[in-house]
């Protein structure tokens, strides 16, 4: 066991958290079946690991900031699963109130700021907050996760060579999952290993096991407190698998099904499920698959029943300008 | 009995007038006594206005933005079932003993306020600004029927409508002469401005009118006939000059209840006289040299003609232009003669005629104007030759509006 | 004629330009192997091998390539995804694309199209739902044109591509399934700067863009019920202008509603008030009623998109407003 190694209890935790996940994109995904989701969902179904691994190596205080398929980020950082589905389904219980939605979730108590539906702009995002630790002299490390088609904007350039040129306590998680949105990353990058990128920054960079969330924690674990000392950014490629398609919106037919089958069998879950059930017996990983499923299911129908917001008075509508007489259509 | 609402205990001392803010019932509005009708501002402070007795809010006498004096009603309050007309004489002492109007002048809606506020200006739209200035009408007296008072171009025609002796602007109708096309009255139009519309058709076989069908003057007639017939406007002032002012009066003999004026400038067909030199020069002519000098006959002061127009002139005269010109001169002015005769035309012109003609017009010969009716008005100008609305444009603008404002009180320009 | 979706007439549109100039290409986000996330593109890789392809997603740079490969001899055709994205493009068109050509004094053209589109209807939230239209129209050296019918679509697609200037190509996420008659044997290019007359009328004229001439062409049945004779105006070429279009229409009817389903403040409608001020200012009978989107970001939930983006409802109101 090295320093980084999650506790049995971390490793429930976790478990318990991308079962969670799963389940929210399951439901997800039977809800668009039956028309029932506004807008395409992006569903990151067999990517479970990295978004809740990644976080549970974060501390309280710290940032993270993620991107258009952020529901395992939203989960994993803790957030309340019924608030989560009311903002998927524009509740006025939701996170924002129904103001962001599934892509742009918010929550400045987490500090999970935010989902980005802008391809990129995660990785400026959690830079910023880092130059902000840095300048305000305080411990708290920022958390970007990426695309691996996010990887090729101008701004992630940008951003790393910044965050390298001033240590910036950041640390950039590209969550690989082999396409942009149609695209496979054979077609999009010069190189096929992207955090070979790292040493042109200066920085440390590895390709890790993403579908293994304890590989993913400890990674990012190490990451993060190299940045809390102060010793600069790092980079880590998680190697994973978009096993449901781009969106709900996806008409497929693009992702190789043996390529397919060959994730399906390193499925995240089943993966941890086996660890667990080893060390911890498998009635118990079960019992804390059932709750978690019970949970979700409950988060449904709780914010289901919510009201969506109306067209009233609303203070953080204010610094919009609208014509006093609202004639503003 | 219309009770008038006054700003009453309101007005503190030495105030004058008040300013309303705003008004919380609209005309035909239920309204009880005490309830807040209306708000006015007093030296800086919002007070209330309260109506004065039950019944239904009539007539607002001051609208919002409106300043008021300490004495006047800022509107009326009917009885239950009380006519509208009652409360007409806003302002007046006798407002309550207004006698009844006859029903055919009953308004049916609240009338509007008018939209001239004590001391404000005029609120009207553009559109009914423009309307009312071409018909002469004072928008200052008139009610708006807008959003906040606005006068909107159905008040304008309704006050139109109305008021006899005065029309919604008909259009102007200017028929240009031989060898000419409608670019010949840029200069005038320029000075008429805006404010009417301006017809410029092209006689056949002139600038991209298609030759005339038939021979002869009447020829050239039946299609300006059948170009007015096609007209909206009920009736037009008719405008010509010279060959055109002879197609004018022709059209003006047969479609006599479509003209509203008839102003006939240097016109043909009064007599046989003509410089047929000249009309064969310039239908002769295939260069700017040889057409400049015929051009320059056309006006008193030669100087006013020079190379750079006879060149646009030129420029413009095709050889099927040519053609056709010369073909049609050759009909209506055969051996140098004019070859029609409208002067029993003339003679049973009804409406109201002016002749403009210039002096020294060297085309035709100003005393042929002496044909004209007794009814008709003579405008010789000095220093001027064939071409007065290119030579005088600002004086035959004058004479226009004179003859349009006349036809107009005479009761002649009506829509 | 033949009946097709605006998407295929648009997909004609590139098939036939690039059969007949070897110096388009299509390049884009998804646009080869898939055909496009609105499949607009579809079949144009096997059908052009090469002259098709799939980018990373680098849009600012990608809209630059564009310019410089216009300057350097070919006619590219660059699909951005979103008008949201716009903003990434703006340094190329503002500082790149609208200048050279005069600043070289004439010596480089730029033919290139930039297709993109947006506006808001369907949740797809505050980053993929906007109407930028003013942003690109606001660019000296742009023009900017935006189609509503399939027919409409190929024509201008074709005259765009063969413009020798830069051309924003704006479309609309909800047309893309609309169908409508598309004469496949007329294959002319139309024309940048013509409005089209969707429906005559003499009470009040609408002028509208995009999806929002759908719901000027509603609001104008909703009026009719009323007796109110509505004049349905489609801009289509948002820049230049048909003035003449505009100026007859408004010395018809004295009333003007605009409908952009921009933003309103500094948006595509003030433009078209000042303009109808500027060029008809005494044929107005009442002041130019705007009608846009809220100045505020697109939300998510269904009850508050609906109160922001305009309907044909708050075109109606508009007109009314004008004829009180
Ligand atoms: C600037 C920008 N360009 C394009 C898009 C459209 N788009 C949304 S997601 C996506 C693919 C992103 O790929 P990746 O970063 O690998 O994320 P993944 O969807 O695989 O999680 C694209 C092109 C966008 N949202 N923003
Ligand atoms: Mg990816």
């Amino acid at each position: 066991m090295t320093a980084n190694s999650p506790s049995e209890q971390e490793l429930l935790e976790m478990h318990r958290r991308m079962v969670l996940t799963r389940c929210l994109e399951e439901t997800l995904g039977e809800m668009h079946k039956a028309g029932r989701t506004r807008g395409p969902i992006h569903r990151c179904d067999g990517q479970e690991a990295v978004g809740v691994g990644a976080t549970a190596a974060l501390a309280a205080e710290d940032f993270v900031t993620t991107t258009h398929r952020g529901h395992a980020v939203y989960l994993g950082r803790g957030l309340d699963p019924r608030r989560v589905v009311a903002e998927i389904f524009g509740r006025e219980t939701g996170y924002c109130a129904g103001r962001g939605g599934h892509m742009l979730l918010g929550d400045v108590e987490t500090g999970m700021l935010g989902g980005n539906a802008i391809v990129g702009a995660s990785i400026p995002a959690a830079t910023g907050m880092a130059l902000s630790m840095q300048l305000q002299g305080a411990a708290r490390v920022a958390l970007a996760v990426f695309g691996d088609g996010a990887a090729q904007t101008g701004i992630c350039h940008e951003s790393m060579n910044i965050a390298a040129l001033w240590r910036l306590p950041v640390v950039f998680l590209l969550e690989h999952n082999a396409y942009g949105l149609t695209v496979h990353h054979s077609a999009q990058s010069s190189v096929p290993e992207l955090s070979a990128r790292a040493a042109g920054y200066g920085m440390p960079g590895e390709t890790i096991d993403g579908n293994d969330v304890v590989a993913v924690f400890q990674a990012v674990a190490q990451a993060v407190q190299r940045a809390r000392r102060g010793d600069g950014p790092s980079l880590i490629e998680a190697r994973t698998y978009r096993l449901e398609g781009f969106s709900t919106s996806d008409m497929g037919g693009y992702q190789p099904e043996d390529e397919i089958a060959k994730w399906r069998a390193r499925d995240p879950i089943m993966l941890s499920r086996a660890r667990l059930a080893e060390a911890l017996g498998a009635a118990r990983v079960a019992a804390c698959e059932a709750a978690a499923r019970a949970e979700m299911d409950a988060a449904f129908e709780t914010a289901l029943a919510d009201p969506m917001p109306g067209f009233t008075p609303h203070a953080p509508s204010a610094p919009y300008s609208e014509p006093p007489d609202g004639g503003g259509r | 009995m219309a009770t008038p609402i006054t700003i009453g205990a309101a007005a503190g001392e030495y105030m004058e007038a008040v300013l309303v803010t705003e008004w919380r019932a609209r005309p035909g509005d239920r309204v009880r006594a005490g309830d807040v009708v209306a708000v006015v501002e007093t030296a800086k402070a919002a007070t209330e206005v309260e109506a004065p007795c039950d019944g239904v809010l009539g007539r607002i006498a001051a609208g919002e933005g409106g300043e008021v004096a300490i004495d006047t009603p800022l509107g009326f309050i009917l009885a239950e079932g009380e006519d509208e007309g009652e409360a007409e004489t806003a302002g007046e002492p006798e407002y309550a003993a207004a006698s009844d109007p006859a029903p055919e002048t009953r308004q049916a809606t609240p009338m509007p306020a008018p939209a001239r506020q004590p001391g404000g200006r005029v609120v009207a739209s553009p559109v009914a600004r423009r309307l009312a200035r071409a018909a002469g009408l004072d928008l200052s007296h008139l009610a708006g029927s807008g959003p906040r008072g606005r006068i909107k171009r159905r008040d304008v025609e309704a006050a139109l409508a109305a008021a006899p002796g005065v029309d919604a602007a008909l259009p102007v109708v200017l028929l240009h002469g031989f060898a000419a096309d409608a670019a010949i009255w840029s200069a005038l139009a320029a000075e008429l401005g805006r404010d009417r519309a301006l017809l410029r058709p092209e006689l056949p076989g002139h600038g991209k009118a298609p030759p005339p069908p038939g021979a002869g003057f009447n020829g050239l007639v039946a299609p300006m006939l059948e170009w007015l017939d096609a007209q909206q406007a009920a009736r037009l002032h008719l405008v010509g000059h010279s060959l055109g002012g002879a197609v004018a009066l022709a059209l003006a003999g047969q479609r006599p209840g479509r003209i509203a004026s008839l102003t006939l400038i240097a016109p043909a067909g009064l007599g046989p006289g003509i410089d047929g030199e000249a009309l064969a020069g310039i239908c002769r002519a295939t260069h700017p040299e040889s057409l400049l000098p015929w051009l320059r006959r056309l006006v008193a002061d030669p100087g006013l003609i020079g190379d750079d127009y006879a060149r646009a002139a030129m420029a413009g005269r095709g050889a099927a232009l040519r053609a056709a010109q010369t073909a049609l001169a050759g009909r209506l002015f055969p051996d140098g003669t004019q070859g029609f005769d409208l002067r029993p035309v003339l003679a049973g012109v009804d409406v109201p005629l002016r002749l403009i003609w210039g002096r020294e017009d060297a085309i035709l010969p100003w005393r042929q104007a002496l044909a004209a009716p007794g009814h008709a008005g003579l405008h010789l100008l000095p220093g001027t030759g064939h071409m007065p609305h290119v030579e005088a444009p600002q004086l035959v603008a004058r004479i226009l509006r004179e003859v349009l404002a006349a036809a107009q009180s005479g009761g002649g320009d009506r829509a | 004629m033949a009946m097709m979706r605006y998407a295929e007439a648009l997909n004609l549109a590139l098939r036939e330009e690039m059969a007949r100039d070897d110096s388009v290409f299509v390049f884009g986000e998804d646009v080869a192997a898939y055909g496009g996330v609105f499949k607009v593109t579809q079949g144009l890789a096997e059908a052009f091998g090469d002259r098709v392809r799939d980018t990373p997603i680098s849009e600012q740079t990608l809209t630059a390539m564009a310019v410089t490969a216009a300057m350097a001899g070919s006619r590219p055709v660059l699909e951005i995804m979103y008008a949201d994205f716009l903003p990434l493009s703006l340094d190329a068109l503002i500082n790149q694309a609208s200048v050279y050509h005069y600043i070289w004094n004439g010596q480089v053209s730029m033919p290139f199209v930039l297709r993109t589109q947006g506006g808001g209807g369907v949740g797809t939230g505050a980053q993929h739902a906007k109407s930028l239209d003013a942003m690109v129209a606001h660019v000296p050296g742009l023009k900017v044109v935006a189609p509503v019918t399939p027919a409409d679509a190929r024509a201008l697609l074709k005259a765009a591509i063969r413009d020798p200037h830069p051309v924003i190509f704006l479309e609309h996420k909800l047309l893309y399934n609309l169908r409508g008659e598309v004469p496949e044997e007329d294959d002319a290019p139309g024309e940048i700067g013509r409005a089209r007359l969707v429906r005559e009328g003499g009470d009040v004229s609408i002028f509208a863009t995009s999806r929002m001439v759908l719901e000027a062409e509603k609001a104008a049945d909703d009026l009719a019920g009323d007796g109110i004779a509505a004049e349905v105006i489609d801009l289509r070429s948002l820049r230049p202008l048909d003035l003449g279009a505009i100026t007859a229409s408004v010395a018809k009817t004295n009333h003007a509603v605009v409908v952009n389903e921009g933003w309103r403040f500094c948006g595509y409608t003030a433009e078209l008030a000042a303009t109808i001020m500027d060029r008809a200012f005494d044929d107005l009978d009442a002041p130019v009623e705007r009608v846009a989107t809220r100045d505020m970001p697109i939300p998510y939930a269904e009850t508050l998109e609906r109160e922001v983006i305009p309907d044909a409802a708050a075109i109606a109101a508009a007109a009314r407003r004008a004829l009180a």
